[in-house]
């Protein structure tokens, strides 16, 4: 009896451990606070009543229509796959961190990471590895704070705003693989595969000479794939990450 | 308005009773209470109304892309000063307080303002830059700790109006400068703390006031009547409006304290007329004259800014700067008499010139052609009341340094083309994008700077001409078994009968045949024979296919013409085409702005960065190859006359039939330019693409100094040398022996040493170096 309860709290606590945010994360909205400088709104009585309703909202459901048969070559693959732009809206709002969305382990950036992340669990069945880098992969000053920033946001749920602290990384550093590669991942974790897959293929292309980080675009290839229902595509691509190792 | 007069004259009407003269004077004055009763209960209503609901309607703000600033960034001094005089940084010895900066040899300290973003609040801040050549070297806070990366508050550049283009800055009266509210109320009404809405004292004293001076000097009209005014009633003049007037402002005093009604003075007061545009409040006020936020303001400005109240286009320092330092001054020297300002404070200011900004500067500038970018992609998502009224946020990607660079490489570029004969009538567009993030960075859509009519960037539909070859080359070099770089292609004259029995003979630009040369050559030379007859190899539907895979989505006919650039494209679906090319083959939708953010600074929409794959990255390293060679060697080889031999280049000229168009298309790693010359009737120009567009082109890279293009090598390129004269395979050591980048397995074996090696000769060899040396 005594021991099932220590199980139970134990796994309740990681569960927490995983789904809360890490210390010393910013909430990233606050509308109590100055919007600018100079511009504050709250002299309009109508604070939190924008009606947002109709328009917007239905803008953000519409779909981009692409030349949807477009030949995509596999960066070294043989395989031609035709893949039709995104066309997916993004919904904001919290989703809860699958494993796609599996918070990459601190060290990974660097040991003197300023944020702490949650314990060094993986999910059951997830090689300890397919979220991981290379720890001699260092990362300079704006592109890690700003990886760091997105990872709070993610952790968070805010996966909009990861999205958009790791575009701001990419326009600092835009050909850093790792940059494109938590890009993919946010985008996985939003439900965009194709937009996961892509993001992974671009980082592929910078990623020559770095066989961790290129096993993890591949497994990140892989996973959009699958959930693509693209099986035959999916294990080519998970032999490649192998290969890369 | 209407219910105003009835009651009023039903209460006279009764008069007409006289013997029972104090009964009926009893029950007038108590029908009269109770109409007027009425009409307050009316009054209050209204007046409630408004002014608990949404008092304005705010003009949606779009804001350039905010400077970004880390160790090794690429930023000049110079550039950086820029942008803090177009956000109203003043410039101090020592910086202090948000908004100023302090420049000391390579060294700017300044105080960020803070800002909130799409992904989240950005503080205010002290931080020191220290540049070193064209770099940020250090970035610190000025406590001495490392920052990683700051950013700057976005310059605000324009907003979308509604009909009645009222534009205004909301502001809080917790963020007015020092002095403001009690200038404000010295000058203009000095009662207001005491009164009830109107004030009996300053009638009396305006009617003293004006009658001695026989002529109205003074209005007696408190903030309070004045605000009533402007946010109610129309201007109309007459004694019923002045009584409505009283009755609301009593009633709006009746309701809210003094704060809150001096609040909606603050935002509502009309300052100036910009154009179409009305200036209301002092928050936009603030930024319309002196760049600045209200709340950095000082007593000079503000004394300014409260004695144009009185008479905004009378005042406007812009128009009338004598006339407006005599009323500033006249204001600080009420503000002395009343001791609101000590007499040191006043002198002080009074020394201050206006400090209103320029017209013309950066700050001050307006840049139609991007808006209209920005309102084009918006109007699909919003519905124009959401725009002009809802006071959205928009982040844009827009780098207003390269605007302004790009804006001068055109105007001097023009200067210098002057003497050519027709170019006055000459045309221009040009888009600037970032090729690494897909980002609109830059757009001119007029020759003349600022001219908010046609935006040929969008909507001058040209042909391209040999701007398309790219998109042939590329359909060979996506087959590295029958292409490569080296292989030959004859520069013969051909004919080809189209499907109406017309036979149609293409020429090239100097009506010469070049003979047989490798198909790199034929590409940078833009040899136009050499390219029908590869377009026509590969198939003219299959050019068009890797168009479209380069994101062109107009259809095409397939006809052979279009391979000589007989269709037609907007220098912003050219700058499509091109940055697939540029990012290694990854196509991305142009995208000019970022994000959406509501007026309380929510996130409401987000643009993403989105890219597909769209062509094999090997096949791209050839044709920027290629392209390199256009810069290096080819077409476009007067760049180099003017930059650095060091900054790889990439590019291509495109001219249409009769010189009718002056294309240039190119980037660097970091920066991709399209530039298009042409007449709006469609007439002849003096320039080819390389005498017109690309010395614009040129000018600009010179001005924005960018990053040398370096695609990554992909893994399924190899390097091999070759002779320069056969294409055969050499040894490295071999004099002459060049290196070529091939898809590997289809690069030539590799060759002999040099000895064995038979000197080259023969027709095509004496053809090709015809060709080089012309």
């Amino acid at each position: 009896m005594n021991k099932l309860w220590i199980a139970a709290v134990s796994a309740l606590a990681l569960l927490n451990g995983c789904a809360s945010v890490p210390q010393g994360s910013i909430p990233v909205v606050d509308s109590g606070v100055a919007v600018s400088n100079n511009e504050r709104v709250s002299a309009q009585r109508t604070a939190g009543s924008y009606p947002q309703a109709a328009a917007p909202r239905a803008a953000q459901a519409r779909t981009i229509t692409e030349d949807s048969g477009v030949v995509v070559m596999i960066p070294g693959g043989a395989a031609s796959v035709s893949t039709p732009i995104s066309t997916q809206p993004f919904t904001p709002g919290p989703i809860t961190p699958g494993p796609a969305a599996a918070p990459i382990s601190t060290g990974s950036y660097t040991p003197s990471a300023p944020y702490s992340a949650p314990a060094p669990i993986t999910p059951s069945g997830i090689p300890s590895n397919s979220g991981g880098l290379a720890a001699d992969e260092q990362l300079d000053g704006p592109v890690l704070a700003l990886l760091t920033t997105a990872q709070q946001q993610q952790s968070s749920g805010d996966l909009n705003g990861a999205a958009s602290s790791l575009e701001r990384a990419q326009r600092v550093a835009p050909r850093e693989p790792q940059v494109l590669y938590r890009l993919a991942q946010v985008r996985m974790a939003q439900g965009d595969t194709a937009q996961a897959e892509q993001f992974s293929r671009r980082g592929l292309t910078f990623a020559s000479g770095r066989p961790d980080l290129q096993a993890s675009l591949w497994g990140l290839i892989a996973q959009a794939r699958e959930k693509q229902g693209d099986a035959a595509g999916a294990a080519l691509a998970r032999q490649k990450a192998k290969v890369s190792l | 308005m209407t219910r105003t007069r009835s009651p009023r004259s039903r209460s006279k009407r009764p008069s007409g009773g006289l013997r029972p003269w104090l009964g009926w004077a009893i029950k007038l004055s108590l029908v009269g209470l109770v109409v007027l009763a009425g009409f307050a209960v009316y009054l209050d209503a209204i007046v409630q109304e408004k002014f608990s609901g949404k008092r304005w309607t705010i003009p949606a703000k779009v804001y350039a892309r905010p400077l970004e600033l880390f160790v090794g960034q690429k930023l000049s001094k110079n550039d950086f000063l820029t942008e803090l005089d177009a956000l109203g940084y003043r410039r101090e010895s020592v910086a202090n307080g948000p908004g100023a900066a302090a420049v000391n040899g390579n060294t700017v300290d300044l105080n960020t303002r803070g800002f909130q973003f799409y992904e989240g609040a950005e503080q205010a801040q002290p931080v020191r830059v220290r540049f070193s050549g064209d770099y940020v070297a250090e970035l610190s806070s000025t406590n001495g700790g490392k920052l990683p990366v700051v950013r700057l508050e976005p310059l605000l550049i324009g907003g979308l109006y509604p009909k009645n283009l009222e534009d205004r800055i909301l502001i809080n009266i917790d963020q007015v400068p020092p002095f403001l509210l009690e200038t404000l109320v010295t000058v203009e009404d000095r009662d207001f703390y005491h009164h009830f809405g109107v004030s009996p004292k300053s009638i009396a004293r305006a009617m003293w006031v004006n009658t001695s001076a026989g002529q109205m000097r003074q209005g007696g009209s408190t903030l309070t009547q004045q605000l009533v005014k402007n946010f109610y009633l129309t201007n109309e003049r007459s004694l019923s409006r002045k009584l409505t007037e009283a009755m609301m402002a009593l009633l709006l005093e009746l309701h809210y304290d003094k704060r809150e009604i001096l609040e909606a003075y603050l935002n509502e007061v009309f300052v100036g007329q910009d154009g179409q545009r009305a200036v209301h409040g002092f928050g936009l006020a603030s930024q319309f004259f002196f760049s600045q936020p209200l709340a950095e303001l000082k007593l000079h400005q503000v004394a300014l800014l409260v004695g144009m109240v009185k008479g905004p286009s009378a005042y406007n320092p812009r128009r009338y700067p004598e006339r407006a330092l005599v009323r500033r001054n006249l204001v600080l020297d009420l503000l002395e008499q009343q001791g609101v300002a000590t007499p040191e404070q006043v002198a002080a200011a009074k020394k201050m010139p206006l400090g209103v900004t320029k017209r013309g500067s950066l700050a001050d500038s307006s840049f139609p052609g991007f808006l209209d970018l920005v309102k084009r992609q918006l109007r699909e998502d919003y519905r124009d009341e959401d725009l002009t009224e809802e006071g959205l946020r928009i982040f844009t990607s827009f780098d207003p340094i390269l605007q302004m660079k790009s804006e001068a490489a055109l105007g001097e570029t023009f200067k210098r083309l002057a003497g050519r004969k027709g170019s006055d009538e000459v045309e221009a567009a040009m888009v600037v994008t970032n090729p690494e993030t897909g980002e609109v960075q830059a757009l001119i859509g007029s020759r003349a700077p600022g001219y908010a009519g046609f935006n040929r960037a969008l909507d001058a539909v040209r042909p391209i001409g040999s701007l398309i070859k790219p998109a042939v080359y590329l359909t060979a070099l996506e087959r590295p078994s029958q292409y490569t770089l080296t292989s030959w292609l004859s520069d013969d004259p051909l004919s080809i009968k189209g499907a109406d029995g017309q036979v149609w003979k293409p020429q090239n630009y100097d009506r010469r045949s070049h003979g047989t040369v490798f198909l790199y050559q034929s590409m940078m030379n833009s040899y136009n024979l050499g390219t029908v007859r590869l377009g026509q190899e590969v198939g003219v539907p299959n050019v068009l296919k890797t168009l479209a895979r380069l994101g062109v989505e107009r259809e095409f006919p397939a006809f052979p013409s279009m391979l000589l650039g007989a269709g037609a494209l907007s220098p912003m679906e050219v700058a499509t085409m091109y940055q697939t090319l540029a990012n290694g083959g990854f196509n991305t939708p142009m995208r000019g702005i970022r994000s959406v953010l509501t007026a309380e600074g929510e996130p409401l929409k987000r643009y993403p960065f989105q890219i597909q794959q769209r062509f094999d990255p090997g096949s791209i390293f050839l044709i920027q190859n290629a392209m390199q060679h256009v810069m290096r060697e080819g077409t476009g080889r007067s760049v180099y006359n003017v930059l650095p031999k060091s900054l790889a280049l990439a590019g291509k000229t495109g001219t249409s039939n009769d010189s009718r168009d002056s294309w240039f298309a190119g980037f660097s790693q970091d920066l991709l330019a399209v530039v298009w010359l042409g007449r709006d009737d469609n007439g002849k120009t003096p320039f080819t693409g390389a005498t017109g567009a690309l010395q614009v082109w040129t000018s600009f890279m010179k001005k924005a100094d960018p990053l040398p293009l370096d695609m990554p090598q992909p893994d399924n390129i190899v390097q091999a040398w070759i002779d320069p004269h056969t294409g055969q395979g050499s040894d490295a050591g071999c004099p002459g022996a060049v290196q070529m980048p091939y898809i590997r397995g289809s690069e030539p074996p590799a060759g002999a040493t040099c000895g064995g090696q038979e000197p080259a000769t023969g027709e095509a060899v004496m053809d090709w170096v015809k060709g080089w040396l012309n």
